[in-house]
């Protein structure tokens, strides 16, 4: 049978196609936002604080596109769920954006105080994972891939260890007077951002399960999680599984 | 003589300042029934190539301003047109314009399908008949061309000859609107076209009129609103105003604006509760 209401169907991919593209711009900069830390490179860093701005805006514009499919084309079923996910998913994007900016600007902030090798290295483990996160969740929408959305919880549960490792390494280094106060808490926050850009990209894989099958995240569940204080416990039990 | 498609009314009298993009300029349009006024103070420009809808509860006055664009009002004796209806700054009701002529420059469409008791190929070739074609080969062609811009070609090409009374409600009304594309109009005004088709021949009739929009300029009149909101892009809502001395109702513009605006952020509190249903 032909399809029917074509235009309307164009909109909805256009929607679909220009969230991919944001996602996947904030993706890119992930990786870049963490050089420009690490290097100090300062030029950089005003260059994605100001790209945020675009990122910001084409949100807005996607937003209003998606409200204008709400509002004349009165979309049922899937498509109904596709545009109200869409419309959550914009935030986490927006917001995601926003993270890799404050990145950029905490860069500015510990510019020319030297980083401790360990911090160095975990930052570097921690700005890679943010990004396969990001990633399999941009891939996971695309592909309307509800396994890999699923998937997402163990990715994201070693970057919150991670985390949780970096912060205890800077205790030690601020036990071992090696590391500016200053520096602490502006590092403790970076991390804190990865560990938030982490956590959106599990809130836009679980609108591509609702998507796909209806099915709402439960928060009232106990924690998805163990509780790991330091996070050593989760990083060993995912590093094993992956030597496997 | 058929015209050419190109060729428009501003070529032979002499036009009034209008701008290129706008079709349609209605000017404090107002129509009288007897002594009865259906409509008053209409203002609004129809602009080519987009797709106008005029929503409103019955008988807020779509119909009869829909009718005004063609001059369809003439055939009704009591009828009476003030204000201007100018098209390409031409004012319609001018002396000297004719009724016939600017039929065929903007056709129409009704609301229940209505092909004459012919052929499917007699209907779309009637048209261009009375306007004088008489080669096969070219009547074939027009017929071909207009019935594939009605999305109905690959359907009917095997029984051209058969009755068009044979054909599904959706297959009548798309076969009119090939009907009217025949005859090359610049604009097509179409009196709620899909309110006696089920759903599918009515997605199929907005596709239509999606895929001819950059042909013609099309206005339309429909009760579902939803259906503006899907084909159209720019909104007049009408509605109905009763005069507390005579107790008699007449139509009147209430907001025109893109669709868009009109479905997510109406400027009148009455067409707020007209679009969310909570009318009257």
């Amino acid at each position: 049978m032909d399809e029917l209401r074509k235009t309307y169907h164009q909109d909805l991919d256009g929607a679909r196609a220009e969230l991919a593209r944001l996602a996947a711009l904030v993706a890119e900069l992930i990786p870049r936002a963490t050089a420009i830390l690490l290097d100090g490179d300062l030029e950089g860093a005003e260059y994605i604080i100001r790209g945020d701005e675009e990122i910001d805006a084409r949100c807005v514009d996607l937003e209003e596109q998606c409200i204008r499919i709400l509002a004349l084309q009165a979309p049922v079923a899937t498509e109904l769920r596709q545009v109200v996910a869409l419309l959550k998913m914009i935030s986490e994007v927006e917001r995601s954006g926003d993270l890799v900016r404050n990145i950029c600007k905490a860069a500015r902030r510990v510019y020319g105080h030297d980083l401790d090798p360990k911090l160095r290295g975990i930052i570097t483990r921690m700005g890679e994972q943010a990004q396969q996160v990001y990633s399999a969740a941009i891939e996971s929408f695309v592909e309307n891939d509800v396994a890999k959305a699923a998937a997402l919880d163990d990715m994201d549960a070693y970057l919150d260890a991670l985390q949780k490792q970096f912060i205890q390494a800077i205790f030690e280094s601020q036990a071992a007077e090696r590391i500016d106060m200053q520096v602490a808490v502006q590092l403790a926050m970076v991390s804190r951002f990865y560990e938030r850009i982490g956590d959106h990209a599990v809130n836009i894989a679980e609108r591509v399960r609702f998507t796909v099958t209806g099915w709402v995240p439960d928060h009232r569940k106990p924690q998805r999680t163990p509780v790991d204080l330091d996070g050593t416990e989760t990083i060993a039990r995912i590093e094993t599984a992956g030597d496997q | 003589m058929a015209l050419d498609a190109n060729e428009t009314l501003t070529e032979v009298v002499a036009p009034e300042t209008a701008s290129p993009k706008t079709v349609f300029d209605l000017q404090e349009l107002e129509v009288h029934y007897g002594s009865f006024r259906a409509v008053r103070e209409v203002n609004l420009q129809i602009a080519k190539n987009e797709i106008t809808a005029f929503i409103g509860p019955s008988g807020c006055g779509k119909t009869t301003v829909l009718r005004c664009l063609n001059r369809m009002n003439d055939v009704i004796p009591s009828a009476r047109v003030g204000g201007k209806v100018l098209y390409h700054g031409i004012d319609l009701y001018g002396a000297g314009v004719s009724a016939t002529e600017v039929r065929r420059r903007i056709g129409m469409v009704f609301q229940r399908p209505n092909p004459f008791p012919k052929s499917i190929y007699d209907n779309v070739a009637f048209g261009p008949r009375v306007n004088g074609v008489k080669s096969k080969s070219e009547l074939d062609g027009i017929v071909e061309e207009s019935l594939r811009g009605a999305a109905l070609w690959d359907e009917v090409s095997s029984r051209l000859k058969s009755s068009a009374l044979g054909m599904s409600g959706g297959q009548q009304q798309r076969l009119c609107i090939a009907r009217a594309i025949a005859v090359r109009p610049e604009v097509i005004l179409m009196d709620e076209p899909c309110s006696a088709l089920d759903p599918i021949a009515t997605a199929r009739i907005e596709d239509l009129m999606q895929d001819i929009k950059s042909r013609f300029t099309i206005v339309i009149v429909t009760h579902n609103m939803q259906q503006a909101g899907r084909v159209s892009d720019q909104t007049a809502f009408f509605t109905t105003e009763v005069n507390a001395s005579s107790d008699r109702r007449t139509g009147v513009l209430v907001e025109f604006d893109k669709t868009t605006t009109i479905f997510s952020n109406p400027a009148d509190e009455r067409t707020e509760a007209y679009v969310s249903g909570r009318f009257g």
